[in-house]
């Protein structure tokens, strides 16, 4: 067989979140071995829905800050992401697109984040900033905005909990069920989740308090309150329609209690 | 003074939950939750009826409030809404995309 030549199989890399799997397809070795580390617990295929893109990167000069500002916008069935370190289009009927890059993790975690919250937003479920664990085949959710504690929660977790996240977890309905699926997209603890899902079983509203205690949030409340941490990146009124409406149908099927919880690992002890 | 005509925008996601309304504008992502004479208004808001007939044939009927109280409060909510695009505001009926529309 000739040797030396990349075959297109070898230039993707294939990676799977939430039964979602996405082809990334990059003729730089370099490149496609960053991809390959920094998700490597999340590479392989699903026969459920499958997306490709091709990459193509900047010349390093080329590109802004990561810190410019973030469009996500559709034209004409097609949806146009850009930042100063990405420019992307995606057509989700043909499953395809491309990518163009700078030579960075950040820029194509951030195009997944986007594409997975565009792909589930469709399909009733949401990327959401929160920590969730599997523990005793149950999955848990612990939301709230940056300092609520997703980190430390987290970090106080048992041993017997499977951490899915530390950040953003990945919400997929399933009938009248909602799966908690593991992400790559880690937080402060640098560390992937695992690459494993679960029935829901609860959501908590992350709030430090003196004492661990679960208190009931009224329903109108706790859907606000998971709007404001659903990832949502589209300025799209269609699109904001899904989102509430995916807000309100989990609301009405998994329950919602607000977690008041000192940073110590008994927390645990009252999560059912 | 000029009667208002008061309807729901289509740009927005509602729901009711517990006798409460919840909205949503699509524009902005603004989050409302209407208590109960709230919702009522938002639910009588079809563009033809007049708001004082709204406050005097549905809130001062439904609700133990006195009329020129009502009306004062059904004026600012409606004022509050219209600011967010979620009602839209006219001085006479509105019909769907008609060019008489004033969203504020």
């Amino acid at each position: 067989m000739t040797t030396g030549l990349v075959s297109a199989a070898e230039e993707v890399v294939t990676i799977e979140i939430g039964g979602t799997s996405i082809d990334l397809r990059t003729q730089n070795p370099s490149f496609r071995r960053l991809i390959e580390n920094r998700y490597a617990g999340f590479l392989g295929t699903s026969p459920s829905s499958h997306f490709e893109f091709d990459i193509d990167l900047y010349d390093p000069s080329e590109s802004a800050p990561a810190d410019d500002d973030l469009e996500v916008k559709i034209e004409e069935g097609e949806w146009l992401l850009q930042r100063g370190d990405f420019h992307a289009r995606w057509n989700p009927d043909a499953g395809h697109g491309q990518i163009r890059q700078a030579c960075s993790p950040y820029a194509i975690d951030a195009v997944l984040r986007i594409v997975h919250s565009l792909i589930l937003a469709t399909q009733g479920g949401f990327l959401v900033h929160a920590a969730s664990a599997i523990r005793g085949g149950k999955a848990f959710l612990f939301s709230g905005v940056s300092g609520a504690g997703k980190t430390t929660i987290s970090r106080l977790a048992p041993p017997d909990a499977t951490l899915l996240t530390d950040e953003i977890s990945y919400v997929r309905r399933e009938g009248n069920r909602y799966m908690a699926c593991g992400t790559p997209f880690a937080g402060e603890l640098a560390r992937v989740g695992e690459n494993q899902s679960a029935p829901l079983s609860a959501l908590f509203l992350l709030e430090k308090g003196l004492q661990n205690r679960i208190e009931p949030i009224a329903p109108t409340e706790a859907i606000q309150r998971l709007l404001r941490n659903v990832l949502f990146f589209a300025d799209d009124p269609e699109l904001v329609k899904l989102v509430f409406q995916s807000a309100c149908e989990f609301a009405s099927l998994v329950p919602i209690h607000r977690l008041v919880f000192v940073p110590d690992q008994r927390v645990w002890d009252i999560i059912r | 003074m000029a009667d208002k005509y008061i309807a729901r925008s289509t740009a927005i996601a509602a729901r009711m939950l517990g006798g409460e309304m919840m909205v949503m504008s699509a524009a902005d992502s603004t989050f409302f939750t209407l208590n109960e004479v709230a919702s009522a208004i938002w639910q009588a808001a079809d563009g033809r009826t007049p708001l004082s007939e709204i406050v005097a044939g549905k809130i001062c009927q439904e609700f133990d409030v006195d009329p020129e109280h009502a009306q004062r409060g059904a004026e600012r909510f409606v004022d509050e809404l219209s600011q967010h695009g979620i009602l839209l505001v006219s001085d006479e009926p509105l019909v769907e995309s008609s060019p008489t529309l004033v969203s504020r």
